[in-house]
């Protein structure tokens, strides 16, 4: 019994953390660029759902593939408009808000790689003598 | 965009380049901060600020952060009844520069806080790259 | 799991094969258990074993489960680690007893007649 399906949700997963981790690099470093708007992605359940629409006809062949050219699996990124609060300079940066993103994105990255860890042992334990 | 996460501490770095620079005026501007001119009626040391601009990285399609440049502040001198200095004019009124150390001190604190936050950045970035990696280990 | 493993110990009391080490949980738990299988007489080592290899399938599939909702965000990390790390424990134990049986075999199998 091979849990292909929830390697592949973990990679899907891991490839949206980096592009949002990307995202908040950007949002921080330009914290003082005025005229500048704090970008976020889409979320992750919204990336799914449109990966899945696509691959109605493909289910079996996406499952080999790891990296896809399929334009439909790029993460898409917007402006964060929630709660925004913008400076006279016209940036919309906020560092708390920032930082804060990023603690998630790091405790669900932890999470990600600690469970790919351990199936992929109890796989390979399971085939060694 | 090959790897967001190496991308992404591009980004930091520039950030960190930037805000380092922002420091550097920062410390000239206090530094500078009684420096009156050399001959009677001349100009002081004008305050000078930084001015930031977002970059698009084609190749990683990340947004960096690049100093513009450095440009001065325009606004007036102050000017100060001392006879004696070498910069005062006919009525012994010396300009003097238009620094304020207290702008000056909340904004080397606002660079500071920037800067960690890149520096966050960067540290974090590093580490879920050493995360994916640790996956090859046993 | 451990419901299966004490009630192959009990069976080994009941049929009087000694005591195992498995014996040292309550003595409620061994009586009851003891009792259980004393009673159930269709009850034999191949239906046990083939119980903890269900038991196993069982607690990774449900681990495979509530990964995936871990992920999206549905179950709570906590879920998903203790999820996990029972699967493991099962699959562990599966594996552990697999080898002794094998051994055995090959033990028996060399047995000379």
């Amino acid at each position: 019994m091979r849990p292909i399906q929830l390697f592949q949700l973990a990679a899907t997963q891991a490839r949206w953390l980096s592009v949002r981790q990307d995202v908040v690099a950007g949002n921080v470093a330009n914290v003082n660029t005025p005229g500048y708007k704090a970008m976020d992605v889409e979320p992750f359940s919204s990336l799914l759902d449109r990966m899945n629409e696509g691959n109605q006809t493909m289910a079996a062949d996406s499952a080999m593939h790891l990296v896809s050219d399929d334009p439909n699996d790029a993460v898409k990124t917007e402006p964060v408009r929630d709660g925004v609060t913008i400076k006279p300079s016209g940036n919309s940066v906020d560092l708390p808000q920032e930082l804060i993103k990023q603690g998630d994105i790091r405790s669900q990255f932890e999470l990600n790689t600690g469970l790919v860890k351990s199936f992929h042992q109890m796989m390979m334990m399971t085939v060694k003598s | 965009m090959s790897d967001p996460l190496q991308a992404a501490m591009k980004v930091a770095a520039s950030g960190l380049d930037a805000q380092s620079t922002r420091l550097r005026i920062v410390s000239e501007n206090m530094a500078n901060a009684q420096s009156t001119g050399a001959t009677p009626g001349s100009d002081p040391y004008r305050r000078k600020v930084v001015d930031f601009s977002s970059v698009l990285d084609r190749q990683t399609g990340a947004t960096e952060v690049s100093v513009e440049r450095i440009a001065t502040d325009p606004s007036d001198f102050t000017t100060v009844y001392d006879p004696s200095n070498p910069a005062a004019d006919a009525k012994g009124m010396v300009k003097m520069p238009n620094v304020n150390m207290i702008t000056e001190m909340a904004d080397m604190r606002e660079a500071n806080r920037s800067y960690e936050a890149n520096l966050q950045t960067i540290k974090q970035a590093r580490d879920l790259v050493s995360m994916t990696i640790d996956l090859l280990r046993s | 799991m451990i419901d299966a493993l004490q009630s192959l110990s009990a069976l080994s009391t009941a049929r009087g094969l000694g005591v195992s080490a498995l014996d040292t949980t309550t003595s409620s738990d061994a009586a009851s258990a003891a009792g259980g299988a004393g009673a159930a007489t269709g009850t034999s080592f191949a239906d046990t074993l083939g119980n903890m290899a269900s038991g196993m399938v069982g607690d990774l599939r449900n681990a495979e489960k509530v990964s995936f909702q871990g992920l999206q965000g549905q179950a709570s990390t906590r879920q998903v680690v203790d999820a996990v790390m029972t699967a493991q424990q099962s699959l562990q134990t599966a594996l552990a007893i697999r080898d002794k049986i094998v051994s055995a075999y090959l033990d028996i199998s060399r047995m000379t007649i």
